[in-house]
Parts: C-alpha cells; sequence; structure tokens
C-alpha cells in the first residue's frame, strides 16, 4: 500500500513538473496522451470490465465533442470546467436512450449496433448543417478562461493551461472509473463479464446495471471529446465521428494489453509514439497501424502488458533454473 | 401506363435489383456468421476488392463475362487464405469473439489502404457489356437491360446456393453445423475444412455482387463502408445466421431505399437505421433469427 501511494505521489510529481521542463510540443502531445487515455479508457471500462466490445464509442466522444463546441458557440459566458461536464452528461444522456435497445443484445449483435448506431450519428451530424456545420465542422469559437474557486485563473489558450486541464480531467476521470469498478456495482459488472446467467440468477438486474455502466462510460468518452474541441477548437464529423476514431481506442486497448486500467493508457502512449514515427508517411500511416493492428491481434492478444509479463515470468523461469542446476553464472 | 404508374415501376425495380444485390452480399456474410459465430467486419471489403479486380480484369481483356468468371473467383482465394492462416489462428487466442471481430476489421483497413495504393484514389467507371448496355420495353416504360440482368444473376447464384444446401452431402454437413458445429464436429466431420469451405463460398457471393455492381455504382475506396453497412443492417434485422431473413430484409431495404430516395430524400439516409432500431426495440434476435 504504502509503495503504492509512493508511485502515485511520483506520478503525480511528473504531471506538474512536465510541462515546465518541456517545450510546447511536447506539452501538446501530452495533451493528446491524456485525450486518447481517458477515451481508451471509458471504453476499456466496456471491453474488459463487462465483455462488451463497442464499434461505435466515437459517438459518445463526438456528442462530447458537438456539445462543448455549441456550448461554447452560443452560450456566452459559461464556465468551461461547467460546458466540460455538461458535454459529458449530454453524452450519458444519449447513451441513456440508447440502453433499452443495447442491453438486450450482446456479444457480435452488440459490437454491430454499437457500429450502426455510431455511423447514424455521422450521417445526422453531417446532414444537419445548420446546428453542426455539416463536413465544414464548427470552430473558431472564443474559449473562456477557466477561474478556480475565484482565486486562479488559467488561460485554456495557452499549452500550460490546456495541459493542467486536459491532464487533470483526464486523471480525475480514470481515477473515478478505476474505483467505480472497487465498488460493490463494479464487482456486479465483472460478474456480469464473467456469467450473466449466474448474476442474473442471484437477483442482481442484469439489464440496468449494464445501462449505468453505458452512461457512465458514455460520460467519460464524452468527456474526453470536450477536451478534444477545447484543445483543437475545432470540431467536425471526420474528427470525431468517423470510424477510425472508435477504431483508435481499441487499437490503445488491444496493443496496451486488455484488461487492466494501465493497458489502455500505455497503449495511447505507444500509439502517440508511432504517429510521431510514421508522420512523415502520412499516406501509408492508416495502412502500418492497420497491419500492426492485426499482428497484435494475430500474435500478441494481450498486449504489452502480457507481452511483457510472459517476458518477466520466461526469464525469471531461466534464472531460477539455472541457479537449481548450480552452474552458470 | 401514366407516367405516375410507370415511375413507380422503375422505382420498384430498381429496389428489387438493390435489393438483390443487397442480398448477394448479405447471404455470404450472414451464412458465415452462422456456421462459424464470426461476423466479418471485412466481408464488403472483399465485394469491393471483386469490383477493382473486375476493373482491372476489363482493361486488361475488355471481356465483362470473364471478370465475371475471374474476379469472384480471385476474391475467394483471398477469402480462403484469410480464413486458412489468419482466422483460425485467432480463434485459438482465447479472446473468443472479440479476437475475430478484431481482426476483420483490421483486415478491412488493410485491404481499403491497400486498394488506395493499388488504384489510387480516383473513382473508376466500368462499363456494362455491350449486349447488355440497352434499354428494354416494359409495358411502355424504357428500363435499363443491366439492372434486369443483375436480378436474374442474383436469382441464378440464389438457386446454386439452394442447390448446393439442400441437394448435396456438403450442403447437408453445412446445414447441420450452422445449428450445432459441435454436434457435426463429433460425428467425424472435418468441420475446419468445411468452414474454409463456406468462407469461400460467402466471399465467393461477395465477389459475384461486387462485378455486379461494377458498372452501376462508381468504384471507389469507400464502396466498402458503404455497402457493408447496409448489409450488416440486413443481417441484424433478417436475423444472426437466418438466410431467409437476410432475403427478406434485403429485399425490403432495397425498396426502402428506393422510394425513400424519392419521396424523403433528406432522411433516406436514417431511415435503414430508423427501422432496425424499432425492430431491435421488439425482438432483439432480429425478424427471423433466433440466437444473438
Amino acid at each position: 500500500m504504502k509503495r503504492k501511494l509512493f508511485w502515485m505521489a511520483a506520478g503525480i510529481a511528473v504531471l506538474v513538473v512536465f510541462p515546465f521542463v518541456s517545450n510546447t510540443v511536447h506539452t501538446n502531445l501530452a495533451v493528446r496522451l491524456a485525450i486518447d487515455a481517458l477515451f481508451a479508457v471509458s471504453l476499456n471500462l466496456l471491453l474488459s470490465f463487462t465483455g462488451l466490445l463497442s464499434f461505435g464509442h466515437a459517438l459518445y466522444f463526438g456528442v462530447g465533442a458537438y456539445s462543448a463546441a455549441l456550448l461554447l458557440t452560443h452560450l456566452e459566458g459559461i464556465p468551461v470546467l461547467a460546458a466540460a461536464l455538461l458535454s459529458g452528461v449530454a453524452a450519458a444522456l444519449v447513451g441513456l436512450v440508447l440502453s433499452p435497445l443495447l442491453v438486450r443484445v450482446r456479444a457480435t449483435a452488440f459490437a454491430m449496433l454499437t457500429l450502426a448506431f455510431g455511423q447514424l450519428m455521422y450521417v445526422l451530424c453531417s446532414k444537419f448543417r445548420d446546428v453542426t456545420g455539416g463536413e465544414d465542422g464548427l470552430m473558431g469559437w472564443a474559449t473562456p478562461p477557466m477561474h478556480v474557486l475565484g482565486l486562479f485563473t488559467w488561460d485554456l489558450t495557452t499549452p500550460m493551461g490546456i495541459y493542467f486541464f486536459a491532464v487533470g480531467l483526464s486523471v480525475l476521470g480514470i481515477l473515478a472509473m478505476w474505483y467505480f469498478t472497487k465498488t460493490p456495482m463494479g464487482s456486479v459488472m465483472i460478474s456480469i463479464r464473467d456469467n450473466q446467467k449466474r448474476v442474473d440468477y442471484l437477483g442482481y438486474r442484469v439489464e440496468m446495471t449494464k445501462a449505468v455502466i453505458f452512461c457512465f462510460s458514455g460520460f467519460f468518452a464524452g468527456l474526453a471529446g470536450a477536451i478534444y474541441a477545447i484543445f483543437n477548437n475545432l470540431v467536425s464529423v471526420g474528427g470525431v465521428l468517423d470510424l477510425i476514431v472508435s477504431f483508435q481506442p481499441l487499437m490503445a486497448i488491444l496493443v496496451g494489453g486488455i484488461g487492466s486500467f494501465s493497458g489502455p493508457v500505455l497503449g495511447s502512449g505507444l500509439l502517440l509514439l508511432l504517429e510521431q514515427v510514421t508522420q512523415a508517411y502520412p499516406e501509408m500511416a492508416r495502412m502500418i497501424s492497420g497491419i500492426i493492428f492485426i499482428l497484435v491481434v494475430m500474435y500478441l492478444p494481450g498486449g504489452a502488458v502480457w507481452s511483457w509479463a510472459r517476458l518477466r515470468a520466461w526469464w525469471l523461469k531461466r534464472v531460477y533454473l539455472r541457479k537449481a542446476m548450480g552452474g552458470g553464472a | 401506363m401514366s407516367p405516375e404508374v410507370q415511375m413507380y415501376l422503375a422505382q420498384g425495380i430498381h429496389g428489387l435489383a438493390y435489393g438483390m444485390l443487397l442480398f448477394l452480399v448479405a447471404s455470404g456474410l450472414t451464412l458465415i456468421f452462422g456456421m462459424m459465430g464470426v461476423l466479418n467486419i471485412a466481408h464488403a471489403s472483399f465485394f469491393m476488392i471483386s469490383a477493382y479486380i473486375c476493373v482491372s480484369v476489363m482493361q486488361a481483356t475488355h471481356s465483362y463475362w470473364l471478370s465475371l468468371l475471374l474476379a469472384p473467383l480471385g476474391t475467394a482465394l483471398l477469402g480462403i487464405l484469410v480464413e486458412r492462416f489468419m482466422l483460425r489462428r485467432v480463434q485459438k487466442s482465447g479472446l473468443g469473439h472479440v479476437a475475430e471481430l478484431l481482426l476483420t476489421l483490421g483486415i478491412a483497413i488493410v485491404a481499403g489502404e491497400a486498394i488506395k495504393l493499388i488504384w489510387g484514389t480516383e473513382g473508376l467507371q466500368v462499363m456494362a457489356p455491350p449486349s447488355l448496355a440497352g434499354l428494354v420495353n416494359i409495358y411502355g416504360l424504357e428500363y435499363p437491360l443491366y439492372r434486369l440482368y443483375i436480378i436474374g444473376l442474383a436469382l441464378a447464384v440464389l438457386l446454386l446456393l439452394a442447390l448446393v444446401l439442400f441437394k448435396t452431402r456438403l450442403g447437408t454437413i453445412v446445414r447441420a453445423a450452422v445449428s450445432d458445429p459441435g454436434m457435426v464436429s463429433a460425428l467425424g466431420v472435418n468441420t475446419e475444412r468445411v468452414f474454409m469451405l463456406v468462407f469461400g463460398l460467402g466471399t465467393w457471393m461477395a465477389g459475384v455482387a461486387g462485378v455486379a455492381a461494377a458498372p452501376i455504382l462508381t468504384v471507389f475506396p469507400g464502396l466498402a463502408d458503404q455497402i457493408g453497412m447496409e448489409a450488416f443492417v440486413v443481417v441484424v434485422v433478417g436475423g444472426f445466421g437466418s438466410l431467409y431473413g437476410a432475403l427478406v430484409a434485403a429485399l425490403f431495404f432495397g425498396e426502402l431505399n428506393s422510394f425513400g430516395i424519392q419521396f424523403l430524400p433528406k432522411l433516406s439516409p436514417i431511415l435503414m437505421f430508423a427501422f432496425m432500431a424499432l425492430v431491435l426495440a421488439f425482438k432483439p434476435t432480429g425478424l427471423f433469427g433466433d440466437r444473438e
């Protein structure tokens, strides 16, 4: 426990110091990592802890992003934090509306339904140009500074300001989701993944629990979308609702490691790194990430976390064997 | 015939042709799903690959009929390779259907990108063969022959599928494996080989649809997304694994698409999804399906 607290304190210290010692480019990358990680963890809450594969999580991300953009454009004087949280609530509400349909289906049908709703939202947002700006999207709203308890003022248009805003919200969000899996409801959720029928027989309300998780996961995906909107000052259907937006966090989860909280965060980092490497060949970037995705699914189905554990086990066994044989080093 | 009736007739045949095309794609999808439990997200990519191979064969030989023969065969071969060397491997990974869905999603993305690299991003036009390019007169309505040919071709493939499924030993095994793969395997049938054949058959049908569609749709890299989405909706609404359901749903959505564009142009893209939501609200397994 003490060790865990030490690592957490060290991690927070690094996060706080980081923008002071790095340059703008890296600070902006860290903001993108925070957004990606929050989004990936929110999807992972469904995939790893509920056993539901969502192909349309961009729906919530997009609703959050569009809500933030619309709120900041049309409601003058709205506190930026309120706008972000309201956007999360908007995404959660969409989850609430869809949940009666989604909770009744499982596995493949669930994946297909989420995919279909995601595409539906894409079509809707590109058709209703008056509200969403169609293919051009929304941009150029003024981002108000954030006031903290009337004492501090953060200018969110500076790299430093947006860094603390994005990283702070992401860390809090990820911690909230982590805490949720430890609550009694979180235990029920994990049991649903392992044996839905048994949970049903035990008297828990499976469908209700699932609906709550959708809304919960949707809230944080929406929050990630809102941070994205505030950071980029631009929201478009291609940027926040495209199929690739649903696919990106899935890939982060897979590459990092399914079934853990550190996996999606690590995976988001690895993907961002990959993006930096392939930046020189933009037309090949999608191809390369697709190939890596296939290879990971085929050969490293547990991702980086799992591979590391296997490597470690293999190494420990080797050392142990060598010692037991009394020879070698 | 009054112009109004002519319009209805023309839209009706349009819808029928499009519905049959949808059925060709969706039936392969639902067949593979019913047998192997794999929802192949890359299915529409095979449709698109076939359309592109058709373009290349046409450019090289100027023969539509040769491409109708070659493109689906090439596509089926690709499908068999994917099943044999990729899908079969991830099925053992312990991630269950998640791994299959993710793998086929990855294949769909790579296939889309590979097509852009090989054939470019420009839309390509395929000409219908001269023998099918004309118009026919249906009670005073001048209707393009090619669309009637699509209906005929789809019917022929459907008939072939029915013959294979209901008149051959392979068909008996396939039908049995759709309802209980474990039992069929226990009876001593090499289900792995049957799966491979069915996967090949499914992708072959997608390939035929690709060649049939090439002259009426523009062949462009977004083709798979467009038709794939609709094929998925057809399979979901018809019920997973149900061929009959796929036929009914495909014909219905074909007409819905045709008349939707006519009467509700702004809403037509979402009509399909709205209908799907409606069906699933009352019957989560789809119209004719009994499993998820």
